[in-house]
């Protein structure tokens, strides 16, 4: 019986707990709150009272997210939908958690924002600008703090991803083209996981990284504008990953100013991040480095044709000034005979007896030459262009059957 | 004592009688979160009753199941846990019918490999209550940090010296154990149904023979920690000697460290010296249970 007593106790201790539930946290709005996901701990919102948010991404199917007091005490949760988005409010004693999460066949996302009340002079403030009434009804996101830093997220991007790129393309140029494109190892967050946290240092060495790839980057323009390209193209693509990273920069500030040493989370949100953008950073990554490598590919080409147009430049040389020697003479010896032969060349003829007028015209035809005037049985001929001196022409006019005679005038 | 025959079937009439007359509203469509929570906020024993009898078929049909009142309290405690989660989680699944719901939440719990710690040693009051402090500390920071305290006795300058913490991070462990000796570790204490009699006797045994309930609670803390460590990160796995130097020497992984290190006692041997420079700010950490905050 004593048994039983018990046993009854502990259901009523336990169904009265259940009762009061959420409400029986100690702690404060400025404690942290953790976030669980598949009853995982994934991450931390710790806003010390103020807004803050925090991005998750997760290779496998969400199922469930729980928000937990640093005492343990359930305070909310969600249970996701298997595919598409699902949001809730979550309604603390006067805060407010805004959960999301997104399940897509690649695995789930889900954002937290925690919104503290509003405080008196906020309020003020929003009606003294007259947009109390837009901002209560605008949606969450459209409040998120991140909205004004965006520039700053895509920065930090940029570094992470210029770092990224220039360790690449240091590679390209020191070592001859045997690195084989980016492996996931390779990527920071998708390295083993104790060299992942150490994330705050490789920040500061990625700016570092940054100062080497610039000068890197002055010796091959071509790679600078690709690289610039792909920079470009991620931060104003990306706005997924701009937000995440959103996060780690207001980690990185915290932790900047000494406080919360916490780099389990950063390292958290970026290889969660990175799960999903990973792939995508490595194509865009990938296909930059088979653009330069192409692009090297293309240069020694080009190299090559240079040198071999050099050459057959240098043996056409040879021949070209062979050739202009040549041409220096004809031009001389076009301009003697167009002196000689410009005009016409005009002479007589005395054909033999019984001469058929058909005969002297097929003559007159097969040395070029035109009929002029008759005269005393004498035929005027007019050739153009003899390709012999005159001399020799006459006499070898004078050889042909037909002709009895020839006289110049 | 176990139940006799007659008083659980008076258990199971008196559930009976209570779901005729709210069960009806139960297995109906509910629309809004708020019609959600009106409808189970009135069941609440149902609901309870529902879920322990799940988790109690489910013990019985994995050859795990006696008749006793350890396994009473075990099944009672989890299906206040599940009816928890459906409490928090059901309203977003709104339009929904609750009473499958919760049927559906309990069976997919109970699809998984390890729904929960289960160890006929650990459903001793000493199995309990340690199951207790380390089921709790896998969801609440102030129980992990209050496990260094009833594992190893040290308090919050403890912690922090062997976790190498600094400045805002101290402070925070500070704030850890005052709530968990102010209601955390009485909070978990109900929820396992350690009564005060079992307490005292657990501090009375320890008294008796130190060394055989230190032993015995090393053995039962390994089995309990091997369970509840994979509620940490999954990128949290136990490290060698040098990698665990690294981390310290070179600072980072402060959340690692505090987490995994109340959750392993293996590493915990390994690195306990790492977080002060020159002479260790405690001793070597031996299991001496202390029962009590
Ligand atoms: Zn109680
Ligand atoms: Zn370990």
């Amino acid at each position: 019986m004593e048994h039983e007593r018990d046993l009854e106790e502990y259901r009523a201790c336990l169904l009265k707990a259940l009762t009061v539930s959420a409400h029986r946290s100690a702690c404060s709005a400025s404690d942290p709150i953790h976030v669980f996901v598949n009853e995982r701990r994934a991450g931390l919102l710790d806003g010390a009272g103020a807004e803050t948010s925090l991005q998750l991404q997760s290779h496998v199917r969400i199922d469930t997210i729980q928000l937990r007091s640093e005492d343990g005490v359930l305070l909310g949760g969600l249970s996701a939908p298997e595919f598409g988005f699902r949001t809730s409010r979550i309604a603390l004693l006067r805060d407010t958690i805004e959960l999301r999460v997104h399940n897509t066949a690649q695995g789930g996302s889900v954002s937290a924002i925690f919104m503290p009340a509003p405080s008196l002079w906020r309020r003020t403030w929003r009606t003294l600008a007259g947009v109390a009434d837009a901002a209560d009804r605008r949606p969450v996101r459209g409040m998120l703090p991140g909205v004004q830093t965006v520039a700053l997220t895509q920065a930090l991007l940029a570094i992470v991803v210029v770092g990224l790129a220039a360790s690449q393309m240091t590679g390209w140029m020191t070592q001859e083209r045997a690195r084989s494109p980016v492996t996931p190892a390779e990527i920071p967050w998708a390295a083993p996981l104790t060299n992942v946290v150490k994330l705050e240092q490789q920040l500061g060495e990625l700016a570092q990284m940054q100062a080497k790839a610039v000068d890197t980057i002055q010796t091959q323009q071509q790679g600078m504008a690709q690289l610039q390209g792909a920079i470009t193209k991620l931060s104003s693509t990306q706005e997924a990953v701009a937000s995440s990273v959103l996060t780690v920069r207001r980690e990185m500030e915290k932790r900047q100013k000494g406080q919360g040493h916490d780099v389990e989370r950063v390292t958290r949100l970026l290889m969660t991040k990175a799960q999903t953008e990973q792939e995508q950073l490595e194509a865009e990554i990938h296909s930059l480095i088979v653009a330069n490598d192409k692009l090297s590919k293309d240069m020694a080409e080009l190299e090559q044709h240079n040198q071999d147009l050099k050459k057959r430049l240098k043996s056409a040389g040879q021949e070209v000034s062979k050739a202009i020697v040549s041409d220096r003479d004809k031009p001389m010896v076009a301009r003697q005979e167009d002196g000689a032969h410009s005009q016409p060349f005009l002479f007589w003829v005395a054909f033999g007896e019984g001469t058929s007028q058909k005969s002297i015209d097929q003559w007159v035809r097969k040395v070029r030459g035109q009929k002029r005037a008759v005269s005393g049985g004498w035929q005027e001929v007019e050739i153009v262009s003899p390709t012999i001196p005159p001399d020799r022409f006459l006499e070898q006019i004078r050889q042909t059957k037909i002709v009895k005679a020839v006289r110049i005038s | 004592m176990v139940l006799t025959e007659e008083q659980r079937a008076l258990n199971r009439d008196r559930g009976m009688s209570d779901r005729t007359t709210t069960v009806g509203r139960l297995d109906e469509v509910v629309s809004t979160p708020e019609e959600f929570d009106r409808a189970v906020s009135q069941a609440l024993p149902v609901l309870l009753d529902r879920a322990t009898s799940y988790t109690k078929r489910f013990l019985r049909e994995t050859g795990q199941w006696s008749e006793d009142v350890a396994h009473e309290k075990f099944v009672l405690r989890w299906g206040a846990e599940y009816l928890e989660r459906f409490l928090i989680c059901g309203r977003s699944e709104v339009p929904c019918r609750p009473l499958f719901l919760l049927d559906s939440l309990v069976a997919k719990q109970h699809s998984q490999p390890e729904p929960f710690c289960y160890h006929p040693d650990l459903l001793t009051p000493l199995g309990r209550f340690l199951d207790g402090i380390v089921a709790r500390a896998a969801i609440s920071r102030d129980a992990l940090i209050g496990l260094y305290h009833h594992c190893y006795g040290f308090g919050p300058g403890d912690v922090i010296a062997l976790t190498g913490l600094n400045g805002s991070e101290s402070q925070r462990i500070y704030k850890n154990f005052r709530r968990w000796r102010d209601s955390g570790w009485q909070r978990a204490m109900d929820e396992v149904g350690m009564t005060e009699a079992e307490l005292n006797e657990l501090s009375s045994r320890q008294e008796r023979h130190p060394q055989r309930f230190n032993g015995e609670s090393e053995r039962l803390i390994r089995f309990a920690q091997a369970h509840y460590r994979k509620s940490e990160p999954d990128h949290y796995p136990c490290l060698s000697r040098p990698q665990w130097e690294e981390m310290f020497t070179q600072g980072y992984g402060y959340d690692y460290r505090i987490w995994h290190l109340a959750l392993c006692l293996d590493c915990m041997q390994t690195a306990w010296a790492l977080g002060s420079k020159g002479t260790p700010a405690v001793d070597k950490p031996r299991v001496e249970l202390r029962v009590r905050p």
